[in-house]
């Protein structure tokens, strides 16, 4: 009894005041969320945003104003141009293919059937293992000289007994690599959120297409796909600033190569400011897509909430 | 209360103890490390040669250690790492006392202990040091040291004896025409390729500046002023095009720093531009291919023969080290004692004081590990050949940032795959090289 009345003992009136108010608790268990972007998102950002009209280098930790002279003297060199083309090409190639296959496996993973733990866990394997040990992996994959792929080509007679593709060594076969890789690794992300947006689609609304008489291609144009849109677009946001401005891939796979046209803007800011020392320009560099990424962004987010409402 | 104040003491004997051990360090703790006053860390790669790392790290720097008085800890990391880690000190101010780079690292001159005091003691002991060493450490705009260098890694030819034998050339090619002529008819006879990378890594940074160098083509002159302008590099442009389209296949496009010595082992190409690491990777794994690779000295080509070094051991001495004084004192022992390195890493590196091996020509003549044992006696002159990136120049922040940014690799290999012409090519490297050398110039350090 002792104990029991010990327990009904209520919390301090401050205390239990404190933790009934909504906006101070809201604000105290928002606090580490909040700090954490403060510290290791925003403060990187806008050091690397000072660092771009600074003219600081790995040497000089002077921070003398420039301007925006970085921007002005990489915007004309032929490489940068190239690598904003690359970084387009790869980025909106790579998410176009992520959308589609992650809409045919969210799909497939939402039938019922033996061994969908097993394919879900394949699935998710990608995103879960360490991104530098997977692009090695597929280095040596694609290895010139002890690519797997050859050597089953070779073995089915596919191609001759020394023959084979140079897979990083020709430029649309480079860059269809580094795409292929990145989708593999965007790829379960992309799924997962295209399930849970399918998932919470209410079972009323199937079961009334299905008694309207709407076949399955209709269904999931005209009804489905409407319906996950706003999940499409988080999921299309998320695939895009990461191909616009990942380079582990490119990174251990090119290097940017074959001369430069699978070279991207993130790996040459990298090779720029840390590899050659110039961190002002690479700093630059990287900055360059910001303005374009914040504007999709905005307008993705502005359209998913739109669909969301309608 | 009794028992309560008889743990508060002995929880504060414990966490006091504790903190103060961890304070003072593991010199109070372990008995032997008791004596060392000062203390010294050392950064390097984990070296090519294990043996090396086996000697240096268990060996070498515990008796220099027990001799100055200093506990000396030695932190490997992969070659890939070392430049962020660089960045990664500076910015924090904060690290190690000597810093090895593998290559010339002029972009942190200003945060670098001048090491004009040691190289000058390093010569009254061991004698002048080679040009390549002083090339690859000097800014001559700022007189500055910015590093030291005790050690390089020649950068040989590499090529099968059996298939060059085929083609009348048993002891493999002297000029970079003998590599065109005799390396297309080995690719028709036999299949194997030429494998000299057009790739945005290091192995093809240096093979294109050999033979840039040979054609008597070079980013810069003596003094430091823009060259890479010229009809010779046009040459060596349209030369290295025909040697693609004669002697190897897209495959170098593909290449790392690695590939080579993979493909060379698997027995797949003719020739490669490498440090001596195909060459004992295949006495340790391939003991059959070994005695089919042999070395070549540096090829000739139009208007010289030349080589450029393959790792150039630089060290620096942030300005920011805690252990100044003990790091230019360990440099100079270490030049001292270079030779018992030199035979730890089984003769990967060479000394920048040829005086500290003077019997190197006997050593290498007669290696047990080689087939034949005087495999490596080919390079018993490659002090003299051997030179920097740069040359004839300094290795400056601007050659630097070129080398780091591929610039040159890009434009070889634009105009062997035929996406530019040589012209072409060569035009838009000599913007972006002019550019580079620009904004270094305005830094300061160029």
């Amino acid at each position: 009894m002792a104990v029991l009345a010990r327990d009904a003992v209520p919390a301090p009136v401050s205390r239990r005041s404190l933790l009934d108010n909504e906006k101070w608790l809201g604000r105290l268990m928002l606090a580490p969320a909040i700090l954490y972007i403060i510290l290791l998102v925003g403060f990187p950002f806008f050091l690397a945003l000072y660092y771009s009209v600074s003219d600081i280098t790995l040497g000089r930790q002077s921070l003398g104003f420039v301007g925006l002279k970085h921007y002005a003297a990489v915007i004309g060199t032929p490489k940068f141009r190239t690598s904003v083309q690359n970084t387009f090409v790869f980025a909106l190639l790579s998410q176009l293919i992520v959308m589609i296959l992650g809409n045919v496996l969210a799909l497939l993973l939402l039938k019922d059937f033996r061994g969908k733990w097993f394919v879900r866990l394949l699935l998710l394997l990608p995103w879960v293992a360490p991104i530098s040990l997977g692009s090695i992996g597929w280095l040596w994959i694609l290895d010139s000289t002890y690519s797997v792929i050859n050597w089953t080509l070779q073995a089915l007679s596919l191609v001759p007994p020394e023959g084979g593709f140079m897979w990083l060594g020709i430029p649309h076969l480079a860059m269809g690599s580094i795409i292929a890789i990145h989708v593999w690794r965007i790829l379960p992300l992309a799924t997962v959120i295209i399930l849970a947006g399918l998932t919470a689609i209410p079972q009323e609304i199937h079961d009334a297409a299905a008694v309207d008489g709407a076949g399955p291609w209709r269904h999931h144009f005209q009804i489905t796909l409407p319906l996950l849109q706003p999940v499409m677009m988080v999921a299309g946001l998320f695939g895009l600033v990461f191909a616009f401005t990942d380079m582990i891939v490119i990174y251990v796979l090119t290097r940017g190569g074959p001369y430069d046209t699978t070279q991207v803007l993130a790996t040459l800011a990298f090779f720029t400011g840390v590899a050659a020392g110039d961190l002002g320009e690479g700093a630059a560099i990287s900055l360059f897509l910001f303005p374009f990424l914040l504007a999709v962004a905005v307008l993705m987010l502005r359209v998913a909430r739109r669909a969301e409402v309608t | 209360m009794a028992g309560e104040r008889l743990s508060r003491r002995k929880f504060i004997k414990a966490t006091g103890g504790g903190a103060l051990a961890a304070g003072l360090g593991a010199n109070i703790i372990i008995p032997g490390r008791a004596r060392a006053a000062k203390k010294l860390k050392i950064l390097q790669w984990v070296h090519f040669v294990p043996a090396y790392d086996e000697w240096f790290n268990k060996k070498y720097i515990k008796e220099w250690g027990e001799k100055n008085d200093t506990e000396v800890t030695v932190d490997n990391i992969g070659i890939a790492g070392i430049a962020a880690r660089a960045a990664g000190e500076v910015s924090a101010q904060k690290g190690h006392d000597l810093f090895l780079f593998n290559w010339p690292p002029p972009t942190y001159e200003e945060q670098t202990v001048d090491m004009k005091d040691v190289i000058q003691e390093c010569e009254r002991k061991a004698g002048k040091p080679i040009d390549l060493a002083i090339k690859s450490t000097y800014n001559p705009k700022t007189k500055k040291y910015f590093a030291f260098s005790p050690s390089f890694t020649p950068d040989p030819v590499n090529y099968r004896q059996d298939l060059f034998g085929q083609v009348g050339m048993p002891n493999g090619p002297r000029t970079w025409d003998d590599v065109r002529t005799g390396g297309a008819k080995v690719k028709k006879q036999a299949g194997n390729p030429v494998g000299i990378g057009l790739a945005q890594e290091i192995d093809t940074g240096m093979a294109m500046r050999t033979i840039m160098y040979s054609f008597g083509s070079h980013e810069q002159d003596a003094e430091g002023n823009f060259a890479l302008d010229s009809k010779n590099t046009l040459d060596a442009l349209k030369f290295v095009k025909a040697l693609f389209e004669e002697t190897m296949t897209p495959e170098v496009f593909t290449w790392d720093a690695s590939s080579n010595n993979r493909a060379m082992i698997a027995g797949k190409i003719s020739l490669a531009l490498n440090a001596i690491s195909i060459t004992r990777t295949a006495e340790k794994d391939a003991p059959d291919m070994s005695k089919r690779i042999q070395l070549t000295k540096a090829l000739r080509g139009p208007v010289r023969a030349i080589g450029l070094e393959h790792v150039m051991d630089c060290y620096v001495v942030w300005k920011f080290a805690e252990n100044i004084e003990g790091a230019k004192k360990f440099l100079v022992d270490y030049v001292e004692n270079f030779r018992l390195g030199f035979l730890a890493g089984e003769f990967y590196d060479f000394p920048c004081y040829p005086k500290t091996v003077p019997d190197l020509t006997k050593l290498i003549a007669n290696d047990p590990k080689a087939h034949p044992p005087d495999k490596y006696k080919v390079l018993d002159d490659v002090l003299n050949w051997a030179t920097n990136v740069g040359y004839p120049g300094y290795s400056n922040a601007a050659i630097d940032e070129i080398f780091n940014t591929w610039v040159l690799n890009v434009m070889f290999a634009k105009a062997a795959s035929g996406s530019a012409t040589p012209e072409e090519a060569l035009k838009e490297a000599v913007a972006a090289s002019k550019r580079v050398f620009a904004k270094w110039k305005e830094k300061g350090l160029v």
